[in-house]
């Protein structure tokens, strides 16, 4: 008995030690990041023509290092996020993620705001190893493809945003089944890689759904006055005017049109998808709509906590691109816990980073994120409408694969 | 064409009184007020700062807005353009500080943001913004195919009348014959008893207001004010307008800016919409070479 009373004690030693032991080792791994500092950077459109999103991804970053810092941090290291303005110039873009990939030596960069700015920025950190996740870039080729022509994958290269390749189509499948509508009319902005991308996007998507596409009509941002083109537009009687543009230009657009008596739909892309601009559409955006990657009246968990919480730090609704910055965050800290980051070899940090980011499964404001296998976005799209007061409302929801 | 030819006319009434504002300066100093274009972005942010932030009425925000913008003629004067004519600088030096002042107006009102210094002015930062409907009046009417919206038909009238009292100013009054006087040679002018610093003063404060109401106009009509209206939207064309009316001729800017309003709809709608301002440009090209006074540049030496 007294035999059979050592062998317990004796296993249940052995047993408690290979336990400790464990715990010993996965506390070493924590323990290395206890006081340091995670550096990342973000790239925005804080002034110029992405200035309607730019600042937004900026308050929805702040906010989740904010948190993840006040409740102690990855693993107890701090995220220091440095976000710096690229004036939605692409030329500055590309010089601000040298700047923070060499000299400031970041870790991993989030951005930029605009696709026209990703074609130069994201190669250039494919090129450096550094991961970078664009949180609002929705044109294509930007991943896998970033090298696009050269159709290598890009390791690099992750989004969080829902690519306008995915949120137009549905948006116009929708819409096609809801109403059957027979011609449309395109404006499009010519001057930027994302606007033309939609535009792109549209002329290849309406066929599928029996709408004929009367007339495109090609304008630049910086045009004084929109009511020529607009007036176009209006006098072919078309039951669908697509917008793909920037900035406040939808707005402008939708106004002008509803002013000189159009009645039709209003149908666009992620341009659309800003508090701003619908605010700015006003009664004249009433039912415009579009697909977004995000919705403020999901009531999950995630986004219901996250919503609550901009509001209090600022005063006011987050939109998608909040929404998109926010989640990009907590995917870069999902993943930097479980890379088990070094410290001292940043290159194998980089590398490390970004093995783990292929793996991320959160549950974020978006709903559940995931990235496919090329990187892109893996989530449910929510076709919304505006409201006509600044806000919009959710017509479907499309489930993610 | 018909809504069309509305919008060039309306589009065309907002270059020609911004026109005027530059043609009057050039006409009398012989100098490029480039700063002209920040000073009717001004006007235009002033008055939307005051309807929207400050709660004024439309009306009283106007002309606030047209005073601030005559007020930044006088400092245009007093800090751009008199130190350097007291040194006897060329041109062009005060073509670059008056580039100078533009960015450094469009640069403050692109800071203005909550809680900031400049927050009094603007606080929209780079934004664009727009009234938002109901702040002012702005009745639409729909007569047959045709739509017109107050604020816009509203320009026409007002360009005109503005244009008209001032050519019929610089003409017939005695502050016009000295304005001229001025113009035609401001050493003869100053020896009859001229004070050519404050005609030149007077010039820059009614160019600015002028500039200022036309920023009004454009952001109320078109529901676009940003700190790069003036920039984006009537800096270039502005100088286009002046050379196809021929320099510092008031009459050529009126034409000249509701030309280039026509031809730009004109490209528009018969050429498709790549080729809007290549054929306005194409066009002021072609005047260069063919007529390079401009249409009502004048070879006698008669200016403003």
């Amino acid at each position: 008995m007294k035999r059979l009373r050592l062998v317990c004690v004796a296993v249940a030693t052995i047993v408690v030690a290979a336990c400790g032991s464990t715990g010993g080792s996965s506390g070493t791994s924590t323990n290395s990041y206890a006081g340091k500092v995670i550096k990342l950077g973000a790239i925005l459109s804080i002034t110029g023509a992405g200035s309607v999103y730019g600042p937004q991804s900026q308050n929805g970053m702040m906010l989740a290092v904010k948190q993840i810092n006040a409740s102690g941090g990855i693993n107890g290291a701090t995220i220091d996020l440095t976000v710096k303005d690229d004036a939605s110039d692409k030329a500055q873009s590309a010089q601000v993620a040298q700047t923070m990939i060499q000299a400031d030596q970041d870790l991993a960069l989030l951005g930029p705001t605009l696709s026209n700015s990703a074609v130069a920025v994201h190669p250039l950190a494919e090129s450096l190893k550094t991961p970078i996740l664009a949180v609002s870039t929705t044109g294509i080729n930007i991943v896998p493809d970033c090298n696009f022509p050269d159709t290598t994958p890009c390791k690099y290269v992750f989004r969080d945003s829902l690519g306008e390749q995915t949120a137009i189509p549905d948006n116009i499948q929708s819409y096609a089944n809801d109403a059957h509508p027979k011609t449309g009319v395109l404006l499009v902005a010519q001057d930027d890689k994302f606007s033309s991308d939609g535009g792109t996007i549209v002329q290849n998507t309406v066929g599928q759904y029996g709408i004929s596409l009367l007339k495109t009509i090609k304008f630049n941002k910086a045009e004084a006055d929109l009511s020529p083109y607009v007036t176009q537009a209006v006098q072919l009687k078309p039951d669908v005017i697509f917008i793909t543009s920037l900035g406040g230009i939808p707005a402008k657009i939708m106004t002008e049109a509803r002013k000189q008596g159009w009645q039709g739909q209003f149908l666009g892309g992620n341009g659309f998808n800003t508090a701003t601009v619908s605010a700015q559409a006003g009664a004249a955006g009433k039912g415009a709509r579009s697909a977004s990657a995000w919705y403020i009246g999901n009531t999950f968990p995630s986004n219901a906590g996250f919503v609550s919480a901009y509001k209090a730090e600022y005063s006011k609704d987050p939109d998608q691109f909040a929404a998109q910055g926010y989640t990009g965050i907590e995917i870069l800290a999902d993943a930097a816990k479980r890379a088990n980051l070094t410290f001292t070899d940043l290159a194998g940090d980089r590398d490390k980073l970004r093995a783990a980011m292929e793996t991320v499964n959160i549950q974020s404001p978006l709903g559940p994120f995931q990235f496919t296998s090329s990187h892109d976005v893996n989530q449910p799209v929510w076709v919304i409408a505006m409201d006509g007061n600044g806000g919009f409302t959710l017509v479907h929801e499309i489930k993610g694969s | 064409m018909d809504q069309q030819l509305l919008n060039a006319i309306f589009i065309g009434s907002i270059y020609a009184l911004f026109a005027v504002g530059y043609t009057l300066v050039f006409g009398v100093l012989d100098i490029l007020n480039l700063a002209h274009s920040a000073v009717f972005m001004l006007g235009a942010a002033v008055t939307y700062s005051l309807v929207m932030n400050h709660g004024q009425s439309f009306w009283v925000a106007c002309i606030l807005g047209i005073a601030v913008s005559g007020f930044m003629g006088l400092v245009i004067e007093h800090v751009c353009l008199r130190p350097l004519r007291r040194r006897q600088a060329p041109p062009i030096a005060a073509l670059i500080s008056t580039i100078g002042l533009a960015l450094i107006i469009v640069a403050a009102i692109e800071q203005g943001q909550p809680g900031q210094f400049f927050a009094w002015l603007w606080v929209d930062g780079p934004n664009s913004v727009a009234f938002p409907s109901g702040t002012i009046p702005n009745p639409t009417w729909h007569v047959g195919d045709l739509t017109l919206e107050a604020s816009k038909v509203a320009i026409i009238p007002i360009s005109i009348v503005l244009m008209l009292v001032l050519g019929y100013g610089i003409r017939y009054t005695q502050v016009g014959r000295g304005l001229r006087a001025v113009a035609e040679n401001p050493r003869a002018a100053r020896l009859m008893g001229l004070d050519v610093d404050r005609m030149i003063s007077l010039t820059l404060v009614i160019s600015s207001a002028l500039g200022g109401l036309a920023g009004i106009l454009f952001g109320v009509a078109l529901g676009d004010i940003s700190p790069y209206i003036g920039r984006d939207n009537v800096e270039v064309r502005g100088l286009a307008v002046i050379v196809l009316g021929g320099m510092g001729s008031i009459p050529g800017a009126v034409v000249g800016g509701y030309l280039l309003g026509l031809i730009e709809v004109a490209a528009l709608v018969t050429l498709g919409s790549n080729a809007r301002g290549g054929v306005a440009f194409a066009a002021l090209f072609l005047m260069l070479i063919l007529r390079p006074q401009g249409l009502f540049g004048a070879q006698l030496r008669e200016r403003i």
